[in-house]
């Protein structure tokens, strides 16, 4: 009976995987193949008749890596703004604010994440632009004297990103920080903790896998992310995906685009690893610096009330 | 989005002890709230207003009225654009919805080796850069076109189709399963004890419990699609161009106030297929945590 039952289920992920294979596996082993070939001549944008390590070299070059350490930068201070934006936030609208208005703030957050990343880079534009409205107010203001001129800048890349990022950093901070429930921060206050106390043993360690979710969640697009840089810092390019692209766009050079793609994937996956190595052995520490040892509490005499730790 | 409020009673309020500190703090988080909703709303609320300029370029304002709907909708490329856009945000749609629900399915009824390397190649799709999904795409598509001899993936709207299926399958998958492995199988079983054929129990059962989950993929497919800018920019033919790839390239020239205008009508057209979503994972009984979840993608 039970063998009867699950021999098709096991056949209907069989379209998924022709499928993820067809169009997702295979065209990305073409592009790790690519990139050990080379560009043949003026016309052509890939060959693989001669194999080399060379598109690499070629790829690492002092403007690709400087360009890779500013990606760097923008995506790690892009991460980290959206988590010191997002925390409070999520925890305002998963503790403070009353039940009913809580799906009706969340969906709220959610109207931006989906709408049209260009549009929302396109809104971006108009606000700071030199005679857009921002700059004519902050000049009737007395603020400024001459127009604004964010746009085209790195900080005008910086404030797309973080913008478009936000709310997958809100999302997984609220959820986790939803489940941390209330009575569990009572019984800490009740056990004789401050409020700050309360926040930093209690409700954030909870927290914690959310807040880990989100950073990834923003720092891995946000690796890839370069139609924000195009349409914010304008013609000087310092992101990697627009490095990538414009190979397969304007120099047709796909050898050398696949490689770049290549070392864009492993980094990513490797900065990730690290941080999520970093994050646990910070994690073990700081559970082993609080540990309390349960038999020497035992042993003791009953602790004053409210006394904090024994 | 009234639909979205919470389960009543999960939560009582936490008592006060020290009221005055506790609420200069509840306050200060209240003006961090506001202030962060206004960032978070601020450009969609320019673009939504600068839509009513009637002047010829979009960043300086003329006055207000209805011309650049007007003339966005009269124009043929604008028109095609939206056009290619929706066909290909259904066809997406309805490849990924039952690509993924049938392995959201699998997914849920059966364990073992293949279902968690299936998971992993979904959970990959997810978190791959948009540009080396586009850059890997279009290799493939020239190659299977000119070298393989295949045109049918000289298509414009057949690669386009593929591409977002490929973005949002795993979309589709994640919701299915969670759907399913929530419901009971004993009613499976029970038709399979009556003598009811796979084909019959399928149809008959399991469809119609995952409806909600498949409803609520496709929907999410679609606007995945209806919004996709990278891999469509890079697997695109001439010709049929979609419409985020058209305000991508209208960026390089002058921007016009016809692409504020349109922008707010497929604003309106991807939050009402999300409205949808959410009512229907309302109805068959999500929180609306589990709803601001399946939103985000999955997970």
């Amino acid at each position: 009976m039970l063998r009867r039952l699950r021999a098709p289920h096991g056949a209907l992920a069989l379209p998924a995987w022709v499928f993820l294979l067809a169009f997702f596996v295979a065209p990305v082993a073409l592009v790790f193949w690519y990139s050990f070939g080379e560009k043949p001549g003026l016309f052509g944008t890939h060959s693989n008749e001669v194999l080399s390590f060379a598109r690499y070299g070629e790829a690492a070059d002092a403007t690709f890596l400087a360009t890779f350490w500013n990606t760097l930068r923008i995506a790690l201070l892009g991460t980290a703004i959206c988590l010191v934006v997002a925390l409070p936030f999520a925890y305002w609208v998963a503790v403070k604010v009353p039940t009913r208005w809580r799906g009706l703030l969340i969906a709220l957050v959610l109207v931006p994440f989906w709408t049209n990343f260009l549009v929302r880079t396109l809104g971006w534009q108009i606000a700071l632009s030199p005679e857009g409205f921002v700059s004519s107010g902050l000049q009737a203001l007395g603020l400024r004297d001459d127009p604004l001129q964010v746009l085209y800048t790195r900080g005008a890349v910086q404030l797309g990103v973080v913008y478009n990022y936000l709310p997958l950093m809100v999302l997984p901070c609220y959820v986790a920080l939803e489940r941390t429930t209330a009575s569990l921060r009572e019984a800490s206050r009740d056990l004789g903790a401050g409020r700050w106390r309360t926040l930093t043993s209690v409700t954030l360690p909870l927290a914690f896998p959310g807040i880990a979710a989100g950073c990834l969640l923003v720092f891995v697009p946000l690796m890839g992310d370069y139609v924000t840089a195009t349409v914010l810092g304008g013609a000087k390019g310092n992101m990697v995906g627009q490095l990538v692209a414009s190979q397969f766009q304007t120099a047709q050079n796909w050898a050398l685009g696949s490689a770049m793609a290549v070392l864009l994937v492993v980094f990513i996956a490797v900065t990730v690893l690290v941080a999520a190595a970093v994050a646990l052995l910070v994690r073990t520490a700081v559970r082993r610096g609080r540990r309390v040892d349960l038999p020497a509490v035992a042993s003791a005499r009953v602790p004053a009330p409210a006394g904090g730790r024994s | 989005m009234t639909a979205l409020d919470d389960r009543p009673g999960t939560r009582r309020a936490a008592p006060a002890p020290a009221r005055r500190r506790r609420s200069t703090s509840s306050a200060l988080l209240g003006i961090w709230g506001a202030l962060v909703l206004v960032f978070l709303f601020l450009p969609i609320a320019v673009i939504v207003v600068y839509s009513f300029n009637t002047g010829r370029l979009l960043t300086s304002w003329q006055g207000f009225g209805f011309s650049s709907y007007a003339a966005g909708l009269d124009r043929p490329v604008i028109r095609g654009a939206i056009a290619t856009s929706v066909k290909a945000a259904v066809g997406a749609a309805l490849l990924s919805a039952v690509i993924g629900s049938l392995a959201g399915l699998a997914l849920a009824r059966r364990g073992g080796r293949w279902a968690g390397l299936l998971t992993l190649l979904l959970g990959l799709t997810l978190v791959t850069p948009e540009i080396v999904d586009a850059i890997s795409l279009l290799g493939w598509f020239v190659s299977l076109d000119s070298d393989a001899g295949l045109p049918l993936f000289g298509n414009g709207l057949v690669r386009l189709v593929i591409a977002h299926s490929v973005l949002s399958t795993a979309v589709v998958t994640f919701i299915v399963r969670a759907r399913v492995s929530g419901m009971d199988a004993s009613l499976e079983e029970a038709a399979a004890d009556l003598y009811a054929t796979p084909w019959a129990r399928f149809r008959d059962i399991t469809l119609p419990l995952a409806a909600p989950g498949v409803l609520a993929g496709g929907l999410m497919a679609f606007t995945l699609s209806l919004d996709n800018t990278i891999v469509a920019s890079f697997v695109q033919l001439p010709g049929g161009t979609p419409w985020p790839v058209y305000v991508l390239s209208a960026l390089r020239a002058a921007l016009r106030p016809e692409i504020a205008a349109v922008s707010t009508l497929m604003l309106v057209l991807t939050l009402v297929s999300l409205a949808v979503v959410a009512l229907v994972l309302r109805r068959s009984g999500d929180s609306a945590t589990d709803v601001a979840r399946t939103l985000t993608g999955g997970g």
